[in-house]
């Protein structure tokens, strides 16, 4: 695991059918340490996700640099992990073969892949699915798979693009606990994007919050864990601290 | 009535669920019985329309001679020759240009163009070219396989959604191991329908080559009855040909596809 160094970003976009440039990000800078959760928070076309492919490599960026642990980012890669909010399992794989395909393009044994997947799998309380296809599991169970096959390759940066917006809102919870105390046992890197603010103070150490593609500011979040909705639905520093997001979110 | 009809009905339906083959072979017997119907009311003379008595004991005979396995067989190896070309042209060609933006402006027009020919249409300059032989069947039914077979993967590879791409690559597949992991096996359920339209398609323009130009094979067979005026072979070739394709797609080709698309929920079912 490395820190992720964002400095100077920019992104704009040429829309051709208008015939004219769209910038969705100006001049983000952040710094994510090693084993750090932070969460990227803003309504909606703000740029979030344009943030987040730049950083996976899917898009390229047209001004200012991302570097993680010092190299340049060209093109997606390994050392990112992604999970994204459509899931995006392998369909024509089982959920073992899904968590084992990062491991399998590295080159792991199959014994030694599968006994990997199979660790992970256990982690998400998923050892039960390990030979169902994608098609036949729940879509909470589906995004299971989606965190534990990224975190499975063990890169440097977990990047998660608003993962749990299509699971409904007792699934969605369960997720955010499940997402919390995994990140404790393992300390990825994580990078999480979301436009819930109450789920961002959830999960993350640091909430950077965004808007116009503008760093508006960058809140810590210093509530105790393990974190669980019970303790902190009527926690005072949990409702003043998503009440400062909430009201900077609004403000722009 | 009404309890006993319906006994019936459970019994059929016990019946069928107990050997599946029946359920398929069940709705060609009021078929054949009208047919049987029909010739032996004499509405037509018999030199016209046998009845199904007559073309069992042809088919008895054709095959005591050794004429109906050997045709059949040369038929059946044109096909799965020619199928094999058109697949393993037609697969990597479709995955290239459902693949490359740059392949398909270039060879999208000429897909196009030459699928509007259609296969028959090149018999009579194939036939200059090569001659009254096995390489003009082949290309033929190259031809036809070919087309729906890139044409489909083209859509299948272009309909694989952009996420599974970008997955892979922050999972580590190189470029090369990408087509084996994403590309193939998304586009595959889509390939398997392009399969079952070309050898569908494929099967005709053999019978249809092998009326015009063949020396042997189910549709030679039927053209030299033709002119011996033996309907009874002609209704026999018929038959083998409809009972053919649906051995062909109800053991090789709907198994393929349910294995594939159902499991994978790529296709509904
Ligand atoms: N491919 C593209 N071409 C042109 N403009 C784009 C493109 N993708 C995004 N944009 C624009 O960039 C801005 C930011 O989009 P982005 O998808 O990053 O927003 P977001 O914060 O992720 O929003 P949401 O919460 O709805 O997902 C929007 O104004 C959008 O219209
Ligand atoms: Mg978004």
């Amino acid at each position: 695991m490395k820190d992720l160094t964002i400095r100077n970003l920019s992104k704009t976009y040429f829309d051709p059918y208008a015939g004219t440039n769209v910038t969705a990000v100006h001049d983000v800078s952040l710094k994510v340490e090693q084993g750090e959760f932070v969460c990227i928070v803003g309504p909606s076309g703000c740029g979030k996700t344009t943030i987040l492919n730049m950083i996976a490599g899917f898009i390229p960026h047209t001004g200012g640099e991302i570097l993680v642990g010092g190299r340049p980012v060209k093109g997606p890669g390994p050392d990112r992990g992604v999970v994204f909010q459509s899931f995006a399992l392998f369909p024509w794989r089982t959920v073992l073969e899904n968590v084992a395909f990062g491991p399998k393009m590295r080159g792991v044994r199959k014994v030694e892949r599968e006994r990997i997947a199979h660790e992970y799998l256990a982690l998400a309380k998923l050892t039960e699915a390990a030979g169902r296809y994608p098609a036949e599991l729940s879509g909470g169970m589906q995004q299971r798979v989606g965190v534990v096959r990224a975190l499975a390759n063990e890169p440097d940066v977990l990047l998660m693009d608003e993962p749990f917006a299509s699971v409904d809102a007792q699934t969605r919870m369960t997720l955010q606990e499940e997402l919390t105390r995994i990140w404790q046992e393992k300390r990825p890197t994580v990078i999480f994007i979301t436009h819930d603010v109450q789920e961002a103070v959830f999960l993350a150490n640091r909430v950077v919050a965004l808007s116009k593609g503008r760093v508006l500011d960058d809140i810590a979040v210093d509530l105790p864990r393990p974190r669980s909705w019970d303790a902190l639905n009527d926690d005072a520093r949990f409702k003043e601290l998503s009440g400062r997001v909430l009201q900077l979110v609004r403000s722009a | 009535m009404k309890q006993f009809l319906l006994k019936i009905w459970s019994h059929c339906v016990r019946l069928t669920a107990r050997w599946p083959s029946i359920a398929s072979i069940a709705p060609f017997i009021p078929v054949v019985a009208a047919w049987w119907i029909v010739t032996e009311l004499q509405l037509f003379p018999r030199v016209f329309l046998p009845g199904p008595a007559e073309v069992v004991r042809s088919f008895g005979s054709l095959v005591y001679m050794g004429i109906l396995p050997a045709y059949l067989q040369d038929s059946i190896v044109r096909l799965a020759v020619g199928a094999f070309w058109g697949v393993a042209l037609g697969i990597p060609l479709g995955i290239l240009v459902g693949l490359n933006q740059r392949a398909r402006t270039a060879l999208w027009p000429l897909l196009l163009f030459f699928q509007a020919i259609g296969d028959i249409a090149w018999l009579p300059i194939l036939v200059i070219w090569f001659g009254y032989g096995l390489t003009t069947i082949t290309v033929v039914i190259v031809y036809t396989v070919i087309f729906p077979v890139v044409l489909n993967t083209v859509l299948g590879v272009r309909s694989i959604p952009i996420t599974l791409h970008r997955a892979a690559q922050s999972l580590g597949a190189s470029r090369i191991r990408m087509l084996w992991e994403v590309v193939l096996p998304g586009a595959l359920p889509n390939i398997v329908t392009g399969l079952r339209n070309g050898l569908g398609y494929g099967w005709r323009a053999l019978i249809a080559t092998e009326i015009i130009v063949g020396t042997s094979g189910i549709g030679f067979l039927m053209f030299d009855a033709r002119r011996s005026g033996s309907v009874v072979e002609i209704l026999l070739g018929m038959i083998i040909l409809g009972i053919l394709w649906y051995i062909v797609d109800s053991w090789i080709l709907a198994p393929i596809e349910r294995a594939t698309g159902q499991r994978w929920g790529l296709v509904t079912r």
